[in-house]
């Protein structure tokens, strides 16, 4: 049987901008099983990041719960859920997802050192990271340094670095040529058929949604569809 | 890595932090050098009443301090004197004997103090010989020349050669009568004390009021130098145990005050300076956290706690801080070492500071204490001025922050 890894039950978020109430989340339920590659899809302003946000433990629903690994994060403080966070959840964002003053290596060295990884470890373990996203000639290349689709696959990498049981990116092509992005995609399915890391990604991008397995489509904060289908 | 971090973060807008530090080394530096400055025009008017006026150290019969009377004296100051001048820590030491009395023009009359001064010794203390403006110093030999202030002077509508009676009691109580003949007139740059001294042979006092020559009411020690203050102090008070001996902070309250009134200065003109730049650190750290909303929301969204972010933040500033305080004060020390050797001329307004007893050359120095004052000061601005552009990042909500480009 497989394990449900995230569980949102009745979300709402009402973001009140200048009095006027916006809700960007209305009663969504979502269940994502262990080792699901699942594209969020919609259009733009129909909740989508918001969601993530949810999931991530970056933000708080208004109402609703959310379930990670069986870990009710919409109840944990705010220090156990960054401790969470570390552990168990990688971001990777549109851009700005790297620091800019740290090289590739040190960029995903430093999470590990947040986890208290030991150095002798660490240095193994990010040249094994780059090796996946098939960048280990960048180690010592500062952000500024790289394309935006070898930022991206830092980007993942880093996220990878946690050994976490998800990943979820918010349009992580959304700055990339589609070659880059086509590739960017391979590596993350790679991963997730490899180390079994569930996906949860959002994107405007229609070859991207081609390469999920399940494509989940939002519209005005609400669940529209959710559709299995194999990927080319 | 948090170190490592905030120290290149630092480096990203160079620019930017070389304005900052360049900001601290100028406040400190100004301030440094105004406190020098400042100190040195302290300094200066202290030396002079010191060298002219009180000298390091007095001694005197116990009851002459209450009561200041000729009887109360010291008794073979002569032999004091002479073991004193053979100390070689003494630069100049001489006897006095000094009397309240009333000097009477053919217009006036007036209180004064009448010092009996032996006129070679003098020179090196009183200096009366440098500040005559009219007259030879005792050059006459003459027993009844008194030499007065020109404040005193207009006082009495009376001139050089002018005669004046001087009025006092000896040591018996009985009324003393003389007439003296204005040797000279000075103006020293004490000019409140100028309108009540009046000078004359120590020998001609000694006479009028009875005393014997071995006898005075005063001893004044100058000292080659001053650290060697406390511990001839107590030399001093060894050789003459029954007498009273004070040294110059003892006799004049008010310099003592000065110069603590100097160490407020001190806290208050760094202080303001200090806070000027707190709010120009505070000012451009605060634009460096929210350049990078994004990034700290990013960060937050990896995994750094709160607690990280703040260091982060605060480490910044005081690595800017920590560059530019040490600069700063490096900078400050190197100009009053330059400028304290060579002296800086104020000649243009000292016609007016020399009435309050200052000279035309001004040589800034500041004491250690002084610069660990401005140096802690800036300690306590650096870490001022890192909270609070570390506290607003701490308000960021990472969801939020990464939703700003
Ligand atoms: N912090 C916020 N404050 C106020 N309103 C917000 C905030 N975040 C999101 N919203 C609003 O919530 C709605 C959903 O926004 P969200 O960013 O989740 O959309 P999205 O699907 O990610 O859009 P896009 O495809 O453009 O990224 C929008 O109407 C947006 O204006
Ligand atoms: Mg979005």
């Amino acid at each position: 049987m497989k394990k449900t890894i995230i569980d949102a039950h009745n979300v709402s978020k009402t973001y009140n901008e200048k009095m006027i109430p916006v809700k960007a989340l209305q009663d969504v339920h979502l269940h994502i099983e262990e080792g699901e590659f699942v594209a969020l899809v919609g259009p733009s302003g129909s909740g989508k990041s918001t969601l993530l946000n949810m999931i991530g433990g970056l933000d708080e629903p208004s109402s609703g719960t959310v379930f990670v690994d069986g870990v009710e994060i919409t109840k944990l403080p705010e220090n156990k859920l960054i401790d969470f966070r570390l552990e168990n959840i990688g971001f990777v964002f549109q851009s700005f997802n790297l620091i800019p003053v740290l090289t590739s290596k040190e960029n995903i060295g430093f999470v590990l050192q947040l986890q208290k990884v030991p150095k002798k470890d660490r240095e193994k373990r990010v040249l094994e990271l780059l090796q996946e996203v098939g960048l280990a000639e960048k180690i010592n290349s500062r952000p500024g340094e790289l394309s935006g689709g070898q930022q991206q696959r830092v980007a993942v990498a880093r996220a990878l670095a946690s050994k976490p049981k998800i990943i979820l990116a918010d349009e992580p092509t959304a700055n990339l040529d589609s070659k880059s992005a086509a590739n960017l995609l391979d590596i993350m399915a790679k991963l997730n058929k490899e180390e079994k890391i569930t996906f949860l990604f959002s994107t405007h991008d229609q070859r991207v949604i081609e390469k999920a397995r399940r494509v989940i489509t939002l519209v005005d904060g609400k669940v529209d569809s959710d559709i299995v289908q194999t990927p080319t | 890595m948090l170190v490592q971090i905030a120290w290149r973060n630092i480096w990203r807008n160079k620019t930017r932090s070389f304005v900052v530090i360049g900001s601290i080394v100028i406040g400190l530096w100004a301030s440094i050098f105004i406190l020098a400055f400042a100190w040195g025009l302290y300094k200066n008017n202290i030396d002079e009443s010191v060298n002219r006026q009180l000298s390091h150290i007095q001694i005197h019969h116990p009851e002459f301090t209450h009561q200041q009377e000729s009887k109360f004296v010291i008794e073979h100051s002569d032999s004091i004197l002479s073991l004193l001048q053979k100390d070689d820590r003494v630069q100049a030491a001489s006897a006095r004997t000094i009397t309240k009395g009333m000097i009477t023009s053919p217009t006036t009359a007036t209180g004064v103090t009448v010092y009996g001064i032996s006129p070679a010794a003098e020179e090196k203390q009183i200096g009366l010989n440098e500040n005559l403006i009219e007259g030879d110093y005792f050059e006459s030999g003459k027993s009844n020349e008194i030499f007065i202030g020109e404040k005193l002077a207009k006082k009495l509508k009376i001139k050089l050669r002018s005669k004046v009676v001087v009025t006092f009691t000896d040591i018996e109580s009985n009324m003393v009568s003389a007439a003296f003949r204005v040797g000279g007139i000075y103006r020293s740059r004490n000019l409140s004390l100028d309108e009540v001294n009046v000078y004359v042979q120590k020998q001609s006092l000694d006479n009028l009021l009875g005393l014997k020559p071995s006898e005075s009411n005063e001893l004044a020690i100058l000292l080659k130098n001053e650290s060697a203050l406390d511990s001839f102090n107590s030399d001093v008070q060894l050789m003459v145990p029954h007498k009273k001996v004070e040294d110059w902070m003892d006799l004049s309250p008010e310099l003592e005050l000065v110069i603590e009134s100097f160490h407020l200065y001190t806290y208050i003109i760094t202080g303001i300076i200090l806070l000027a730049l707190t709010f120009g650190i505070v000012n451009t750290m605060l634009m460096s956290v929210l350049e990078r909303i994004r990034e700290l929301g990013m960060l937050m969204a990896i995994g750094l706690n709160k607690k990280k972010i703040f260091t982060m933040i605060m480490l910044e500033t005081l690595f800017l801080t920590l560059i530019g305080c040490p600069v700063g004060l490096l900078v400050g020390w190197l100009s009053v070492l330059v400028l304290g050797s060579i002296g800086i001329n104020i000649a243009i307004f000292s016609e007016g500071l020399a009435s309050y007893g200052f000279s035309s050359i001004i040589y800034p120095a500041l004491d250690s204490q002084n610069y660990w004052t401005v140096a802690i000061m800036c300690l306590i601005t650096a870490l001022l001025s890192a909270i609070y552009p570390a506290f607003r990042a701490l308000q960021l909500n990472p969801a939020e922050s990464i939703r700003k480009i």
